[in-house]
């Protein structure tokens, strides 16, 4: 069935690609689309970074009776590209007795595997850059990345305080990415594919969270947990933990390279709930029932990536919530939660989630008239 | 208990508990916030009457105010805030008499403990409500609180006993005031007593 | 009692003053108080407090002992030694925890070393400190003691003296940390340290290994300048030192004056001071609530507890015309009269606090995490808080009952209906949950008194220069972090011949090393937290 989709960007894509391969040879065609696209993701991921900090700022406030920023432009919208000016022309201090090389290499570690990640989310209908059949094995190797980075940051700066938050950081990192790791493992076996185009494309009528039930909702939710401890932040932000290792891995850091950590926190937090959206969520993809196709229609006039985004944004707003309502962890509360609670909830749940498919207990599976493909 | 039922209900009753916090939180979110927006609710900023902000000497209509430059605030200060200089010049009739030079108050040093403004026999030094202290300049918080060219209030106020003086004073002040001046009147008897005293010596 | 005495020390002068004297050669001291300690029927285990003295002639030491079990039993023993250039005491740190950093504090202050006290370094001064500064004869001039920029090293080797089993004394030194030890700075310029406190922190991995208590960053020589104040002048530095329990330490400091001076305070008075420091009380412990839940990382529950602290504020504000410092006690009574909306502002926090206090316990006391984090982390037995002197909420944590308001009762608390929270646990959960409980009785002390404050004077007519007659006062109060008390010694001037303070957080700080030890590094800034000191108590 084909709707009306009058906001969609699908069009302009073609166009400027039917324009280049007019107008260009094959080779600099692909170059310059790949300019292009670089462009546009890197402009998207510093808006996004930047619209998230005013966000959290903002809404921090709310949950803390306060206002947030509002000196700034109208309800203080334009305080964090103040910031970023601030932070761009900030002097980097050059500390003694660091070792410079891992030093000044780790801020990019861990902001390069935050863009990598990145660009393989499709944020709309066609607006994915890269679309591998493995997407998914590639999102949760890409996000890894990062832990080199605030390793590398906390060993390099000679200081004890880094050094402790480095060491939890590895120990949380690699605990929570098994949990992230099984969890949309149990999505793969539900959607019965690892690209994430197809993924999305699966749930068209029955979202992965709805299809799967309360297999797919407790995947969810152990999701959620480990995705958000994964970006460090509270309450398992202990790598940090600014009441007692005053800034953990990044306490040495000053400007720029301060920024990046900063930017990718925020990014990372947003690719979580990207990730999220578009494996248990339904992606860009409008609600839509079977067979009531006006109701449809009018779901498609609102263009996809306003739906990505909007879902996306619950997500951040959920993170938001949870990380402003309850103190910090312990590291080993923290291991516990992981080894003791979710690790072996997430091994029974893939298996059971196993056995749902093959013995076709999916809802789609039940309804097909209503939830099938 | 079972350990497998008690994992399971750990589970739940921690669950539980982290909502109960999470609906604290969001009813936070849509309540009414407490922050002030200062420089722009200058207009409706309710302040204390009897906030202790700046010491000040009220002077009347004529430019005179009521300090004798008895020396009883700076004696008493703790941190010598407070310089009080005098001379003395010859009356009319003869008596030689002690008149305020300067009264310089510093700002940076005093530490708003009131004793001043309670011992003051004579009720010639406030603090006031003006908060905003904010100076760019260090030198400026070095005030001297006496205006160029007062004098002490004449009248009959030097014979008459303080007191009655200052009943009549009371029902034109705020509430506040009085009863703080309830306070000093029996014992700014005492101190004039002292201070004369001391002068006769 | 005096029997007691006199069958351990027979030539000790027993004075009946406002406490039991006794006045011992120093030799003698150690086996009194051992006596004393290990008395079965009431066991003075509780070292209040432990002034150095410098009476001209001799420099000496006054115990304040008293029992945990009652603890209005209160004797004061007092020994001096000839000796200005050596001066040598004995060390009673081998039954009283609490002494060690008292007696590094006197030796700082004072220069009396202690024999058989194992770490013999200056607290709160620096090492190279030339001169000791509570001495009569203290030289004064700053070139002695130049502010410099230079970087200090800490030194952590501790000199000590000690009698071997022959009498002899015999000087050495020891280490404080073993060679490889990973020592980590917890402060003097940390987030949670709640000041300007310093931890040298040896750490292994994550679980703390031992702390060594550095303080003095903000040392103000309170004592020392309120030898040359008048007694009004000195009540505006009473609010300088628990800034949080301003109105309770002031409370103490104008009873002394008023018991000493024979002052009777009116009625009206009265009731004002205690509604005053029960609502310091409740300002108090929903810092340390805030600032405990901050610790642990609940930074919004910080933000909740201070805005309730606003209201408390507020009532101050009209009232006192101050804030934090309120300045509001003088001696006779109270500076000002209530101000006319106090009753109403007062009656109306109270319904309000209490919701609030339903809204923590969803927020924050039930949370898994927070049970993790407190429950059976950084214990501290009854027999450590009794010898540690660890008083307030934190004490009766321990199943202490070791509330001033009950047990040595002043001004108007032996007519007020209020529980003491004791809990029997001992961990962090038992005193954050102490202090929510505390507000609530709080409340109820409030609720009794503001409806009936009788009509009348506020202030007693006082002399317009007080002098103390000749005689040594003490008054203890319970501020919001556990026994505070005043101590005066009075040659009969307009001014104190030695004023010292008790404050409770220097008990809590001393006692921090223990019950952190074998805890993670996390745990140990909750702890922090759950102890609830404030640096400038300690930083006299």
């Amino acid at each position: 069935m084909n709707y009306n989709q009058p906001l969609e960007l699908t069009g302009l894509v073609s166009n400027l690609h039917e324009f280049f391969r007019d107008n260009l040879s094959p080779f600099w065609a692909t170059l310059v689309e790949g300019a292009l696209v670089l462009l546009a993701l890197l402009t998207l991921y510093a808006v996004i970074a930047l619209a998230l900090i005013y966000i959290e700022r903002k809404i921090t406030a709310f949950f803390q009776s306060r206002l947030g920023p509002n000196r700034l432009g109208k309800y203080g919208v334009i305080q964090s590209i103040a910031d970023m000016i601030k932070i761009l022309i900030k002097e980097i201090i050059h500390i003694k007795e660091v070792d410079k090389f891992l030093f000044y290499a780790a801020p990019f570690f861990v902001i390069v595997s935050s863009m990598l990640t990145f660009g393989a989310i499709p944020f709309g209908q066609g607006l994915q850059a890269v679309d591998f059949n493995i997407g998914i094995v590639y999102v949760l190797a890409t996000s890894s990345i990062g832990i080199i980075g605030v390793l590398l940051a906390g060993w390099s700066s000679n200081n004890k305080y880094s050094m402790l938050g480095a060491m939890r950081s590895g120990a949380q990192f690699i605990s929570y990415e098994l949990s992230a790791g099984f969890a949309l493992m149990t999505v793969v076996v539900l959607s019965g594919t690892m690209q994430l185009s197809e993924i999305v494309e699966s749930q068209r009528y029955a979202w992965n969270i709805f299809n799967g039930h309360i297999l797919a909702l407790i995947a969810f939710i152990i999701y959620l947990i480990s995705g958000h401890a994964e970006t460090n932040r509270g309450p398992f932000d202990l790598p940090e933990a600014e009441g007692e290792l005053t800034a953990g891995y990044h306490t040495e850091y000053s400007g720029l390279q301060f920024g990046f950590f900063y930017l990718a926190e925020y990014l990372n937090m947003f690719i979580i709930a990207s990730i999220a959206t578009t494996v248990f969520l339904g992606g860009w993809m409008p609600i839509q029932i079977k067979g009531w196709d006006a109701f449809n229609q009018i779901m498609w006039y609102i263009p996809s990536y306003v739906w990505f985004f909007g879902k996306a944004g619950f997500l951040v707003f959920l993170s938001l919530w949870v990380r402003w309502t309850f103190p910090r962890m312990r590291i080993d509360l923290l291991l516990n939660l992981e080894w003791k609670y979710l690790l072996p909830i997430n091994l029974i749940n893939i298996i059971v989630m196993v056995v749902m498919v093959l013995m076709g207990w999916t809802l789609s599976d039940w309804f097909p008239a209503l939830f099938g493909n | 208990m079972n350990p497998f039922i008690k994992y399971i209900s750990g589970i739940f009753t921690a669950l539980k508990a982290l909502i109960g916090g999470l609906r604290v939180t969001w009813r936070e979110l849509w309540r009414k916030k407490v922050t002030m927006q200062y420089p722009e609710n200058r207009e409706t900023l309710v302040i204390s009457d009897r906030w202790r902000s700046e010491l000040h000497m009220p002077h009347d209509e004529n430019n005179e105010h009521a300090c004798t430059a008895c020396g009883i605030c700076m004696n008493n200060c703790p941190n010598g805030t407070i310089k009080v200089t005098s001379n003395m010049e010859e009356t009319e009739d003869g008596k030689k008499k002690r008149v305020l030079d300067k009264y310089v108050w510093d700002y940076g040093t005093c530490t708003f403990c009131n004793l001043c403004v309670i011992t003051c026999p004579s009720d010639a030094i406030q603090f006031n409500n003006d908060f905003e202290g904010a100076m760019y300049d260090r030198s400026k918080l070095i005030r001297q609180l006496n205006k160029p060219g007062s004098k002490l209030r004449e009248k009959e106020k030097v014979e008459k006993p303080a007191a009655p003086a200052k009943e009549a004073a009371k029902p034109t002040e705020a509430p506040a005031k009085k009863e703080e001046k309830k306070e000093i009147a029996p014992e700014a008897k005492k101190a004039d007593e002292k201070s004369s005293d001391k002068e006769n010596k | 009692m005096k029997d007691l005495i006199l069958n351990i020390v027979p030539d000790a002068v027993i004075e009946e003053k406002e406490k039991l004297t006794v006045t011992v050669e120093p030799k003698q001291l150690h086996p009194l108080v051992k006596a004393l300690y290990s008395n079965k029927e009431l066991p003075f285990d509780y070292l209040i407090s432990l002034i150095g003295m410098d009476w001209g002639d001799k420099l000496g030491v006054i115990y304040l002992l008293s029992s945990s079990k009652d603890m209005s039993r209160e004797i004061a023993i007092i020994t001096a030694t000839e000796d200005r250039e050596n001066p040598l005491l004995y060390s009673i740190t081998d039954m009283y925890e609490a002494a060690h950093l008292n007696e590094r504090e006197v030796y700082a202050l004072l220069g009396i070393r202690f024999i058989n006290n194992p770490d013999m370094r200056k607290f709160l001064l620096a090492e190279d400190w030339n001169g000791y500064p509570l001495r009569k004869d203290y030289n004064d001039d700053p070139k002695l003691n130049p502010i410099t920029i230079a970087n200090k090293e800490i030194v952590d080797i501790a000199p000590f003296i000690k009698e071997d089993e022959k009498g002899n004394l015999v000087e050495g030194t020891t280490d404080i940390f073993e060679e490889d030890d990973y020592v980590i700075n917890i402060g003097p310029q940390h987030p949670s340290t709640h000041g300007v406190m310093h931890f040298r922190t040896a750490l292994n991995g994550e679980v703390i290994k031992k702390i060594d208590v550095h303080s003095g960053y903000i040392h103000r020589g309170i004592e020392k300048m309120a030898e040359s104040m008048t007694y009004p002048q000195i009540l505006h530095l009473t609010d300088r030192l628990d800034y949080l329990s301003a109105s309770n330490n002031r409370h103490a400091l104008c009873m002394c004056v008023e018991k000493a001076a024979g002052i009777e305070v009116p009625e009206r008075a009265q009731y004002i001071r205690v509604i005053m420091d029960e609502l310091n009380r409740i300002s108090s412990h929903l810092l340390a609530w805030a600032a405990h839940c901050n610790d642990l990382g609940g930074t919004t529950a910080f933000i909740y507890g201070v805005r309730e602290r606003e209201h408390v504020l507020d009532i101050f504000d009209k009232t006192c015309g101050g804030r934090l410092i309120v300045n509001y006690n003088v001696i006779g009574g109270v500076m000002n009269d209530i101000y006319p909306d106090f009753q109403k502002d007062v009656k109306a926090f109270i319904p309000y606090m209490r919701e609030k206090l339903v809204e923590y316990d969803n927020f924050f006391t039930h949370n898994p995490i927070t049970l993790n984090r407190m429950i059976n982390v950084g214990n501290l037995s009854y027999e450590d808080a009794v010898s540690y002197a660890v008083t307030g909420p934190a004490g009766r944590g321990s199943g202490w009952s070791c509330d001033v308001r009950i047990h040595k009762p002043y001004s108007l608390y032996d007519k007020v209906k209020f529980k003491e929270i004791i809990r029997t646990e001992g961990d962090s959960y038992a005193r954050y949950l102490n202090r929510l409980d505390e507000i609530e009785q709080a409340l109820q002390i409030i609720e009794q008194l503001v409806d009936n404050i009788p009509e009348g004077e506020f202030k007693a007519k006082t002399k317009p220069i007080i002098r103390l007659p000749e005689g040594q006062f003490y008054q203890s109060v319970e501020a919001g972090k556990g026994e505070f008390a005043v101590f005066i010694e009075s040659k009969g001037d307009k001014s104190p011949y030695r004023i010292k303070f008790r404050s409770p957080s220097f008990a809590a700080v001393s006692a921090m090393p223990i019950i952190s030890e074998g805890e993670l590094l996390t745990d140990f800034i909750g702890i922090g937290g759950s102890m609830d000191y404030v640096i400038p108590d300690i930083d006299r």
